[in-house]
């Protein structure tokens, strides 16, 4: 009956109780809401490190990351590599030649480091090859002889390899796509013309174009201007084993996109024969092996594991190659959950103050129920429960709210297309998919119970000292 | 076989101006089944009398005996509980729980009790019916009259069968036709169930229904008719 009664007060004022209901439900879902985007960006970062950058584990030479000597290699890879692959656990490994070098075009360079694989070693270990910009090459799939490169998009508009172009075709495409006419008409006068840099067509485009036309087809018309001719020269210089300088030229056999501004800008990938035929360096002469696993979460057992049969190589777990991840998988967890607790905390105000005047107009019914024999405990239990109530109506409108949106938007993501450079910048993708665990809802319950059970306490309090016979008096 | 007993009762209130003597010196015993109203002017304390008899004030000095019990014995726990089980209340402003049906009101008591459903809606039916509301047993208080809701507060001090039922001025906000079906009702459940009713009232028609009449002033009982 206690909890009947509990639950109809707190109907007995409705537009009140929707007041604070509607204050917590929103609380609730923006902190959830707002905890899915992190957790989806940071998601996201790890998913595309572990996958197209860094893989789980690293064997080196102890030394060779101070700075990264090319005389550092790994001795007997064979038997190295032989250990790893019978590892329980291990579904792949690639070994990697690295050297520092200086990527040139015509009108720009760019210091990179080169890195020497095989490509169907490559494949299995890392997806960066899913990543290529279609059309601009197919450099893990070629037989061809010649030198080839894969750079990353960034890299490849630092050095103007990637031009921009309206033509015909491009403008053609673009109506298509139903873009006005009037947008069209602006852009025709630059038909033919070709732009070295994205910054100068942006310039252009700012100029003709209005803010509303550049938010609306901006990004649509940045992406159909975008042109890339097939194995464009860039030419590479650097050390060989001798430590003289040397070089080549190497055609552009395809572009990657990972949204990772540092990582496109300094990572080319060329085959390893080319690499090490290049620098003289003997054919088994591997400075990095990476290995992947079939589950992320064995990761520190593995490592350990290999520590012991390599004695004298560096084995690094993916949370000590990048330290920045591990950080932000291990104490985000605490932060959203300190997050919710601050939210929680100011709801928890406005849930007192409502309880309070529900106390204080409640004197004399307070005082009946005191007299006909409801004990302190059932009167405390009652105000605690309407408390209760009212923070987990407001919580789980909120939490089936922020479900739903974020179920909409799990498939389509939020881009946030206009920030694009600095998320990619920081390596993180500008086109989030917010995503959340099942625990973080029981955890958001369980913070939502508790924030009821310390609203009450006061006004319970309160309700507790009043004397009964006093209370029936009051008016 | 007495219910009720008071022996010697005061009551005193000490402010930093002056000293009231609300209760002075009442003795007074109660039979099962009694039909007793007490009377008396504004400030006679005869609302301190029935606060104390019901536990929710104590006495300065003396004694009130309920079935053996000396209420001013026990602790305010012990007291909420004999309450519960032995004491029925009346109020003058009814003091339903508004979001409670009028069924859920006159069970509220025997749920906290812990009766069984079956024993609970039984009791809380017969009850109803007595006082002539089988009719509106989901209704809210906001949906019946004055004279209804009195009723459903009079079945629910009944509820659970306590020892004595204290009605402080239950007819006040009444007109006169409610007035006398409440009484009637009363009257009828004090002979039916054998449970002992004290008013404390200024009507007269609770006084002359009463078959006890207990006259109070400046806190001291001055009569005490009994009726045939």
């Amino acid at each position: 009956m206690i909890w009947k009664t509990a639950w109809k007060n707190v109907w007995r004022n409705k537009i009140r109780s929707m007041v604070v209901i509607a204050s917590v439900t929103i609380g609730i879902f923006g902190g959830i809401f707002a905890v899915a985007v992190m957790n989806g960006a940071i998601e996201q970062r790890v998913d595309a490190a572990l996958n197209e950058e860094i893989s789980h584990i690293h064997i080196n030479d102890p030394a060779f990351r101070d700075n990264y000597d090319m005389q550092l290699h790994i001795p007997n890879p064979a038997q190295v590599l032989t250990s790893l692959r019978e590892t329980p656990g291990v579904t792949a490994v690639s070994s990697r030649t690295i050297i520092t070098a200086m990527a040139n075009t015509a009108t720009k360079s760019a210091g990179v480091q080169m890195i020497g694989i095989d490509p169907e070693e490559e494949k299995k270990v890392l997806r960066l090859h899913n990543t290529t910009i279609p059309g601009t090459g197919d450099f893990f799939e070629t037989k061809s002889r010649s030198k080839l490169a894969y750079i990353g998009q960034d890299l490849a508009k630092e050095l103007n390899i990637i031009r921009y172009r309206i033509d015909a075709a491009m403008l053609d495409s673009l109506a298509s796509e139903e873009v006005p006419i009037e947008v069209l008409d602006k852009l025709t006068p630059f038909k033919g013309q070709r732009f070295s840099s994205e910054k100068a067509f942006k310039k252009e485009m700012k100029r003709v174009l209005s803010l509303k036309e550049q938010h609306n087809y901006g990004a649509l018309i940045l992406e159909k201007a975008w042109s890339f001719r097939a194995r464009s020269k860039m030419t590479l210089t650097f050390l060989d084993k001798d430590q003289m300088q040397t070089g080549a030229v190497f055609r552009i056999a395809g572009i990657y996109d990972i949204k990772n501004s540092m990582y496109e800008m300094s990572q080319v990938l060329v085959k390893n024969e080319d690499l090490l035929d290049l620098t003289g360096l003997a054919p088994d002469h591997f400075h990095q092996m990476f290995v992947r696993l079939n589950d992320m979460e064995s990761t520190m057992a593995i490592a350990a594991s290999l520590e012991e049969k390599l004695p004298g190589l560096e084995v690094l777990n993916w949370k000590e190659i990048q330290p920045d991840l591990a950080m932000m998988t291990d104490l985000v967890q605490n932060f959203y959950a300190i997050f919710m607790v601050i939210i929680l905390a100011a709801l928890a105000f406005g849930i007192v103050n409502t309880m309070l005047m529900v106390v204080l107009e409640r004197t004399k019914e307070l005082g009946m129920l005191t007299a006909i024999g409801m004990n302190k405990k059932r009167v405390f239990g009652m105000i605690m429960l309407e408390s209760v109530f009212l923070s987990l109506v407001g919580g789980v409108t909120g939490m089936i709210i922020s479900k739903i949106l974020i179920g909409m938007t799990a498939t389509k993501g939020i881009n946030f297309a206009s920030y694009q450079e600095g998320f990619e910048a920081m390596g993180f993708a500008s086109h989030i998919y917010p995503v959340i665990s099942t625990s973080f809802f029981i955890t958001v319950t369980v913070l939502i119970v508790i924030t009821g059970i310390l609203s009450s306490i006061y006004p319970a309090l309160k309700a507790l000292k009043l004397d009964p016979a006093e209370a029936l008096r009051t008016e | 076989m007495k219910v009720l007993e008071l022996k010697n009762v005061h009551k005193i209130y000490n402010s930093s101006e002056v000293k009231v003597h609300a209760v002075n010196g009442v003795t007074l015993d109660f039979d099962k089944g009694e039909f007793a109203a007490i009377v008396g002017p504004s400030g006679s304390g005869k609302t301190t009398l029935l606060n104390m008899i019901g536990g929710l004030d104590t006495p300065t000095e003396g004694e009130i005996m309920v079935d053996h019990t000396n209420l001013a014995g026990l602790k305010s726990s012990a007291l909420i509980d004999f309450r519960m089980r032995n004491i029925g209340f009346v109020f003058q402003s009814y003091n339903l729980i508004p979001v409670l049906t009028a069924k859920e009101n006159v069970e509220f008591i025997m749920s906290l009790q812990k009766w069984n459903r079956k024993d609970r809606d039984e009791r809380t039916y017969e009850l109803l019916k007595a006082v002539g509301l089988e009719d509106r047993v989901n209704s809210r208080p906001s949906k019946l009259s004055g004279g209804q809701q009195q009723r459903v507060a009079v079945a629910r001090a009944l509820a659970s069968k306590p020892k004595f039922v204290l009605a402080d001025e239950p007819t006040a906000n009444l007109d006169s036709k409610s007035t006398e079906t409440l009484l009637d009702i009363m009257e009828e459940l004090n002979k039916e169930e054998g449970i002992t009713f004290i008013f404390s009232t200024h009507d007269a028609r609770v006084v002359k229904k009463a078959r006890r009449v207990i006259t109070v002033e400046d806190g001291k009982v001055i009569s005490d008719e009994r009726k045939n």
